[in-house]
């Protein structure tokens, strides 16, 4: 279903589990092999005691919930803000939501201007922050 | 060569690294997050890239972690560009055992043309 930026109005969530294969896949992918995100044995001697997930994997998430709501505009033109809050950590379901909170007109560009959270299963923020995409002017 | 949290400065600027981003690292994007295919490159997949470049730049050593992350995307990338990053150090923190670094990378096309800009703050593990 498409999804029509009104003010107020709650982005479809994108829900997803991580797992520590997702992981390396990850950095497989990404090239980012810091030990606290693949090594188990490592990792359980720091202060998070264990892997967690690359900042940049639940950030795919986010950017992909955006993607889904607003196409490529969200690809070609987006703005992203966010802090990381807590670790995502092997096992965990990641729930990302927003909504849009104001549609603001700038030189024929209507920009929509969302605040976000990706939570886990204990409803913990693991990320929060702030986007802003172009959205269609006819809004 | 990669240099130590200790001698980076603000204004700091690093060698610019380029990469390029054909179909074979595109499609391991797509299947390690599970984005949605795109006729073009997803633009987290050339942050990860320029992110992960910074690994080569700096001694991070085990256990650095990321605090923040901003992005602004200018252009879509097309399948096979090759891009260049250019990171820089915006602000560096060392208090009370806590380090912190803030980073600022432009990524621009073959042509020089802006493709997107990022701002990340890590956070070091204490001395």
């Amino acid at each position: 279903m498409e999804f029509t930026a009104r003010e107020g109005a709650v982005l479809p969530a994108f829900v997803r589990q991580v797992t520590q294969p997702d992981i390396k896949r990850y950095a497989d992918a990404s090239g980012d092999y810091n030990p606290i995100h693949i090594d188990e044995a490592f990792a359980a001697t720091t202060p998070l005691k264990g892997t967690i997930a690359h900042g940049m994997l639940v950030l795919a998430f986010v950017s992909e919930m955006l993607a889904r709501a607003f196409g490529e505009a969200w690809d070609e033109s987006g703005r992203l803000s966010v802090k990381f809050r807590s670790p995502a950590r092997p096992g965990d379901t990641l729930t990302v939501s927003g909504q849009v909170d104001s549609l603001l007109s700038e030189s024929d560009i209507v920009w929509a201007t969302c605040s976000l959270w990706c939570r886990n299963q204990a409803d913990e923020v693991v990320v929060s922050g702030e986007a802003r995409v172009r959205v269609p002017a006819s809004l | 060569m990669a240099v130590a949290y200790e001698e980076l400065t603000p204004g700091h600027e690093f060698p610019p690294v380029d990469y390029v981003l054909d179909a074979g690292v595109v499609a391991a994007y797509v299947e390690a997050v599970g984005a949605s295919r795109r006729s073009y490159v997803p633009p987290l997949a050339v942050a990860a890239r320029a992110i992960a470049s910074l690994g080569g730049l700096i001694e991070l050593l085990p256990g650095t972690i990321h605090a923040a992350q901003d992005f602004e995307f200018s252009r879509l990338v097309p399948v096979g560009s090759r891009v260049t990053c250019v990171a820089r150090v915006q602000r560096k923190l060392s208090r009370g055992g806590m380090r912190m670094l803030t980073l600022e990378m432009n990524v621009t096309d073959e042509a020089g043309m802006p493709v997107q800009r990022g701002r990340s703050t890590i956070v070091l593990p204490g001395a």
